[in-house]
């Protein structure tokens, strides 16, 4: 009913091969998409800074890992790494005089470098080595940022940020900020699902499959492994630095820990492994499911006079944040994204029961 | 019931804790304070008793009818250590109105220092956050009220050369963590090694410091007159343990404010007899302010905590920092009596602390808007096997050195912290 397909004939092949063949969906992306542009304006101020700033950064940077982990196939556990090298790059480029727009490329530049690097080590490696080769990754950067008195910022290793504009437009305030960070999460995330559709996105998806078969039919893992690398890091290093200039405003070393890693790759996995959608659903309950639990937690204690200890009081929302990861997983383990599909399923031939898809 | 009602109605249930926020609580005589602290991830040692302390004392305060019609309300909640969380508590404090916020974390701190200057709004970073946060004119917002690390180094280094009458020739080793905040006072020893003259050995050990087997036979075959040793945490126990295992000369050992009498009973109460510390306030029960605690806010059944926890080392930070806060709180309403009462209001009062010491419980604290450190003043003390011992009166030493590191990172932040 809602996803209504009755009397949608494309007569042409670009019609069939469009991002949203239906119409419902497309104005669904046009309608979230606007809503987007204006959330500045129609949510309260603590929800644009502490809500849906941080999500859509964190979404951007879930997508890019998500190419590698879903589109590739390829485990990635330092790319909290990868973010903290484009971060590190752009922070002391500006810091330098260099424009926003020029660093925020360089920093993913030199991310991309140096995580394909690291992604060499995918030629010869697959799965939990792998995991295990790109763990070192995470640990080596770190060393190196905080042995490094040049890079990390002498004792106290914080560098401010200093204010930077982008395109002309003074990165101050709420607002800018947020623009910013939503016009590279819209190109990110325009890239991802167009890629899909490019021999590059079939390519990889034949070696995520199984490499040497894909090998078999013509693909150059070689090739398609780097640059999956290559490209994923390059995402990492641009969000590393949108998320120094327009969230942090400060950066240390233990922001771009393996905390950080790891719990993107949750999102990647909780959302849904190479979906789009999923990255933002996983982000969004990955980022928010502590803060939410433990203000539902801190009500139920303090409006209905529960009487718990300040112990249990702040290790409730853990363990139901635990059992709620662990119910997901159970019941849905193909992610959130597999959660709204089968809703859209439903409701794709609502009122009868069974969709073929 | 089924599966999706009880889902649904957890959802709402969750957007309904959303609400009280939007409804502002009209009461005019509150002075808001938030406190996020991590009792959940890397800060546990610490954040249990340092928050116990102070809502205990906030307790009391308010027990006796607040500061002039005044009363504090403290938002206590879990950051977990963890950015995103802790920058919504800080955007949430600041939209409910208020007007001062204790993160206890380091991380944290450094993440909120660009926000809290440009909101106004006071950040407590007692023996956290940044050292050079002691310089007022580059730091108006960010409050430690504690001495820094440089200047806990810079005291034990005193009580060492008053101990052996000078330190030329001498070996100190300085067994740290290997992280921004353990390699932090390597300037201020290095400095001192060179005015001083004796040598200064580092043994870093990689974080979080649970096996340090490798450092401690190198120290000891190193010989050294006095030992710092510098982490939080378990490499705090860990490094004791490893002392105890290598025969070191306890009462040769020392550390910084971050050792308590848990991690003594965790690494044998009567093996590590003599272990010095610094202690920023008087430890257990006898200061007067624990002392009306307990008769007025604990005795009656209002406690934060378990009883036992009162007058730990912890607790008493806890007791110490709320009091120069409240002290605070009431130098801002002699000044303005009316208000209205926000960040700069509070800001001002406590920039105008004199001298307090809450009934002898802490060194004299004076705070300028130059001088956030109020003083650096801290006594040196030993455990004796039940409990801390000071050696020393409060004291401060070698802040000449220290703030000239003070003043070379925040002259370097004025630059470009803009």
């Amino acid at each position: 009913m809602f996803y209504r397909r009755a009397g949608i004939r494309h007569t042409r092949y670009q019609d069939e091969r469009q991002l949203w063949p239906l119409p419902f969906d497309r104005r669904l992306a046009i309608l979230i998409f606007l809503l987007a542009l204006a959330a500045p304006f129609i949510v309260d101020r603590l929800y644009l800074v502490s809500y849906l700033l941080p999500w859509i950064i964190w979404s951007t940077a879930a997508l890019g890992l998500n190419f590698l982990m879903g589109g590739a196939g390829q485990i990635h556990l330092g790319y909290g790494a990868v973010m903290a090298i484009g971060a590190y790059c752009s922070v002391h480029m500006v810091r330098a005089g260099v424009p926003f727009e020029i660093a925020m490329i360089a920093g993913g530049l030199l991310s991309a470098a140096v995580g394909m690097i690291f992604g060499a080590a995918a030629l010869r490696v697959k799965g939990l080595y792998l995991a295990m080769a790109t763990l070192a990754m995470q640990y080596i950067v770190d060393f190196v940022i905080i042995q490094f008195p040049a890079i990390s910022g002498g004792t106290q290793a914080t560098i401010q940020v200093p204010r930077v504009s982008f395109l002309g437009v003074p990165i101050v305030g709420d607002r800018p900020t947020y623009y910013v960070a939503l016009f590279v999460c819209v190109v990110v995330t325009l890239f991802m699902l167009n890629v899909r559709r490019s021999s590059f996105g079939r390519a990889l998806a034949a070696v995520r499959e199984k490499d040497y078969a894909a090998a078999v039919i013509g693909v150059n893992t070689f090739r398609y492994k780097l640059l999956a690398f290559w490209v994923s890091s390059f995402i990492g290093g641009v969000v590393g630095s949108v998320l120094a200039v327009c969230y942090y405003r400060a950066i240390s070393p233990d922001q771009f820990h393996l905390d950080l890693s790891i719990s993107l790759v949750a999102m990647v996995i909780v959302g849904g492994l190479g979906s789009v959608l999923g990255s933002f659903f996983g982000a969004a309950l990955i980022l928010f499911a502590p803060i939410l639990l433990n203000q539902f937690v801190g009500f139920l204690s303090s409006e209905f006079g529960l009487a718990i200890t300040s112990d249990l009081r702040s290790h409730l929302p853990l363990m139901l944040y635990g059992a709620m990861i662990v119910g997901f997983l159970l019941w849905e383990p193909l992610g959130l994204a597999k959660i709204y599909a089968n809703m859209r399923n439903y409701f794709l031939v609502w009122p009868f029961r069974h969709a073929r898809q | 019931m089924e599966r999706r009602t009880f889902l649904t109605g957890t959802a709402a249930a969750a957007l309904v804790s959303q609400m009280p926020i939007t409804i502002a609580r009209a009461q005019d005589k509150v002075i808001k304070f938030a406190m996020p602290q991590d009792f959940t991830k890397v800060y546990t040692f610490v954040t249990a008793e340092y928050s116990q302390g102070q809502r205990d004392y906030i307790s009391l305060i308010n027990a006796r009818g607040g500061i002039n019609g005044y009363t504090i309300e403290a938002d206590v909640s879990d950051h977990g250590n963890d950015l995103p969380r802790a920058i919504e508590a800080y955007e949430r404090a600041k939209t409910e109105g208020a007007v001062l916020i204790d993160p206890l974390s380091t991380p944290v701190a450094r993440a909120l220092v660009p926000r809290v200057l440009e909101d106004e709004i006071n950040m407590v970073t007692a023996f956290s956050g940044r050292s050079d946060a002691a310089d007022g004119t580059a730091f108006p917002y960010v409050m430690p009220l504690s001495p820094n690390y440089w200047t806990q180094a810079g005291l034990l280094i005193d009580y060492f050369r008053q101990k052996d009458g000078d330190l030329n020739g001498k070996k100190i080793c300085f067994v740290h963590i290997d992280t921004p905040f353990g390699k932090e006072p390597l300037p201020i020893l290095e400095k001192l090694a060179e005015q001083q003259g004796f040598e200064l050995v580092t043994f870093p050990y990689t974080p979080p410091g649970n096996d340090q087997s490798a450092i401690w036979p190198q120290v000891r075959r190193a010989r050294p007159d006095w030992v710092m040793f510098w982490g939080a945490g378990v490499g705090q126990t860990t490094a004791l343990t490893e002392a105890v295992r290598n025969g070191m000369d306890m009462s040769r050992m020392s550390s910084s404010v971050w050792i308590s009498e848990s991690d003594m009973e965790v690494a044998g109460a009567q093996d590590v007899t003599g272990v010095l510390k610094v202690e920023p306030c008087a430890s257990g029960r006898d200061p007067k302010p624990i002392q009306d605690i307990l008769a007025e806010v604990v005795e009656p059944g209002n406690g934060a905590g378990p009883e036992e926890k009162v007058g730990t080392s912890y607790y008493n930070y806890g007791v110490m920092i709320t009091a120069i806060i409240i002290e605070g709180v009431r130098k801002a309403i002699e000044k303005a009596p009316d208000g209205p009462v926000t960040g700069p209001w509070l800001n001002d009062g406590l920039h105008s602390i004199r001298d307090f010491d809450a009934d002898g419980m802490i060194p004299p604290v004076t705070i300028t808007p130059e001088d956030h450190q109020g003083g650096g003043m801290a006594r040196i003390a030993h455990w004796d096997g039940e409990k801390f011992v000071a050696d020393t009166d409060f004291f401060t030493a070698n802040q000449d050195v220290v703030w000239e590191e003070i003043r070379k990172y925040s002259e370097e932040f004025k630059k470009t912290g803009e």
